[in-house]
C-alpha cells in the first residue's frame, strides 16, 4: 500500500527556484536604468533642472509651460522648492539665476510680475506644439502630447520686460523705531510679506540715499525669515526705501538716537515690514 | 520514484516567479540618478529650456554650464544631439530656431575666453 505524502521536495524546490529569480533580477541583473524621469533625479540635479525651467520661464513667459515642466520633479511643493532654492542662489551670490526661481516661485502664487516673451532671434511667427505633460512619467512621452502654445511674436522688444504686476504693489505695514542695545547700531530690517503674513522671498529692494543707492534681495538671511533683509545705515544718513517692482516709498529713514543702559546715547535701529494686499 | 518528477518543474516555475516579480512587479527603484540617464524627451526638453533661456541671456558660457550636467562631452555637442529629436517629434519652428542658435553660440564659444566672441 503506498501512501502519499506531502511533495516536500518539491515544494522546496520552488523556493530555492524562486529565491534564485530574485536574487538574479536584483542583484546579479537588475533592471537598467535608462529611461528615468527628472523625479528620479539627485537634489543637486533637480535644483539645476529647477533652475532651467526657471530661467526658460524668464525667457518666454509661459507659467503653464514652466508649470507641467515642474510637475515632473515631483515636488511635494513647487513653491516652496523654488523658495528655497532662490535663498540658496542668492547666498552663493548667483543673483540672476536666484531671480529667475524666485519669480517663478511668485508667478506660482499668482503674486509676481509675468514675463514678456524676448524676441526670437529668428523673427518667427508660429504656434507651438510641443508641450510637456505633467503626467508625463507615468505614461507617453511629453512629446505626443501635443498641445497649442500661445502665439510667439517678434516684439520690438531687446530685452525680457517686467509687465507691471497683476497683483496690488507693496503698502508699508509698519514701520517702527528700534532701541535694543543687543542689535547693531543703526540696522535697518525689512519684512516683506502678504497680509497673510506669509513671506515673500527674492523680492528686490532699493536704498536710496544723497550719493548712493543700494539693491539688495529679501530671504538671504532665510534662518530669519523668507521675506527678511537688512542693511546697515549710518548715522546721520537720510535714507528711502522702495521695492523694485514699485509701490510704497518709504522715506526719510535714518537711525534714531535711543538713551543706552549706562545714561549715555546709541544709534538704534529700524524695523519696518513691507505688505501686499 | 515519481516525487522527484515534480522537482524540477517547481524549480522553473520558482525561478520564473522569482523573476517576473524581480523585474516586472517590484524591481528595485533607483533614486539620485544623475542626468545622463534622462529619457530622451527629457533630455532634449532641458537642452530646449537651455536655449530658450538662452535666447534671453546671450550668455553661452551659462549655457554650457547648464549643460555640464550631461557629462564631459562638448557643450555644442550635446546640444546639438536635442536637434535631431526636435526635429522627429514635433518642436516648433521657433524652438528649432533656438536650438540652432545655441549650438551655433556654443560652436564658437571659447571656454578660455568665457563668452562667444
Amino acid at each position: 500500500m503506498s501512501e502519499r505524502r506531502f511533495p516536500w521536495e518539491a515544494v522546496l524546490a520552488f523556493i530555492f527556484g524562486a529565491a534564485l529569480g530574485l536574487a538574479y533580477a536584483w542583484v546579479l541583473a537588475p533592471v537598467q536604468v535608462i529611461d528615468s524621469a527628472p523625479e528620479a533625479l539627485r537634489a543637486e540635479f533637480k535644483d539645476q533642472y529647477r533652475a532651467a525651467i526657471a530661467a526658460s520661464y524668464a525667457a518666454n513667459g509661459n507659467l503653464t509651460r514652466a508649470q507641467s515642466r515642474l510637475a515632473l520633479l515631483n515636488d511635494a511643493d513647487a513653491y516652496q522648492s523654488l523658495s528655497a532654492q532662490a535663498q540658496q542662489l542668492l547666498a552663493a551670490g548667483q543673483t540672476r539665476e536666484s531671480q529667475q526661481v524666485a519669480q517663478l516661485a511668485s508667478a506660482l502664487q499668482g503674486l509676481a510680475p509675468t514675463v514678456a516673451p524676448s524676441t526670437p532671434t529668428v523673427p518667427i511667427a508660429a504656434t507651438s506644439t510641443q508641450a510637456q505633460d505633467p503626467n508625463a512619467a507615468a505614461t507617453s512621452t511629453p512629446i505626443e502630447t501635443e498641445t497649442p502654445l500661445p502665439f510667439y511674436t517678434a516684439t520690438a522688444r531687446p530685452t525680457h520686460t517686467l509687465i507691471p504686476t497683476p497683483g496690488k504693489p507693496f503698502e508699508l505695514g509698519t514701520q517702527e523705531n528700534v532701541c535694543d542695545e543687543s542689535i547693531g547700531e543703526g540696522l535697518l530690517q525689512i519684512t516683506v510679506q502678504l497680509t497673510s503674513r506669509r513671506q515673500l522671498p527674492g523680492i528686490e529692494l532699493i536704498l536710496s540715499w544723497s550719493g548712493g543707492e543700494e539693491h539688495f534681495f529679501t530671504g538671504l538671511k532665510p534662518e530669519l525669515g523668507n521675506g527678511y533683509a537688512d542693511f546697515n545705515m549710518t548715522s546721520g544718513v537720510f535714507y528711502t526705501l522702495r521695492a523694485a517692482e514699485g509701490g510704497a516709498v518709504v522715506p526719510a529713514l535714518t537711525a534714531p538716537v535711543c538713551p543706552a543702559a549706562n545714561g549715555g546715547t546709541f544709534f538704534g535701529g529700524i524695523r519696518i515690514v513691507l505688505q501686499r494686499p | 520514484m515519481k516525487r522527484w518528477v515534480w522537482i524540477l518543474p517547481a524549480l522553473v516555475i520558482g525561478t520564473a516567479l522569482g523573476l517576473l516579480y524581480g523585474w516586472v512587479v517590484d524591481p528595485i527603484e533607483f533614486t539620485d540618478l544623475t542626468p545622463e540617464t534622462l529619457r530622451a524627451d527629457y533630455r532634449a526638453d532641458y537642452i530646449l529650456m537651455v536655449a530658450e533661456a538662452y535666447q534671453s541671456e546671450k550668455d553661452a558660457d551659462l549655457a554650457a554650464r547648464r549643460l555640464a550636467i550631461f557629462g564631459s562631452d562638448s557643450p555644442a555637442e550635446i546640444a546639438a544631439s536635442a536637434l535631431p529629436f526636435g526635429r522627429e517629434n514635433g518642436f516648433s519652428a521657433s524652438e528649432i530656431s533656438a536650438l540652432e542658435t545655441l549650438v551655433a553660440a556654443l560652436r564658437a564659444w571659447q571656454p578660455a575666453s568665457g563668452a562667444a566672441p
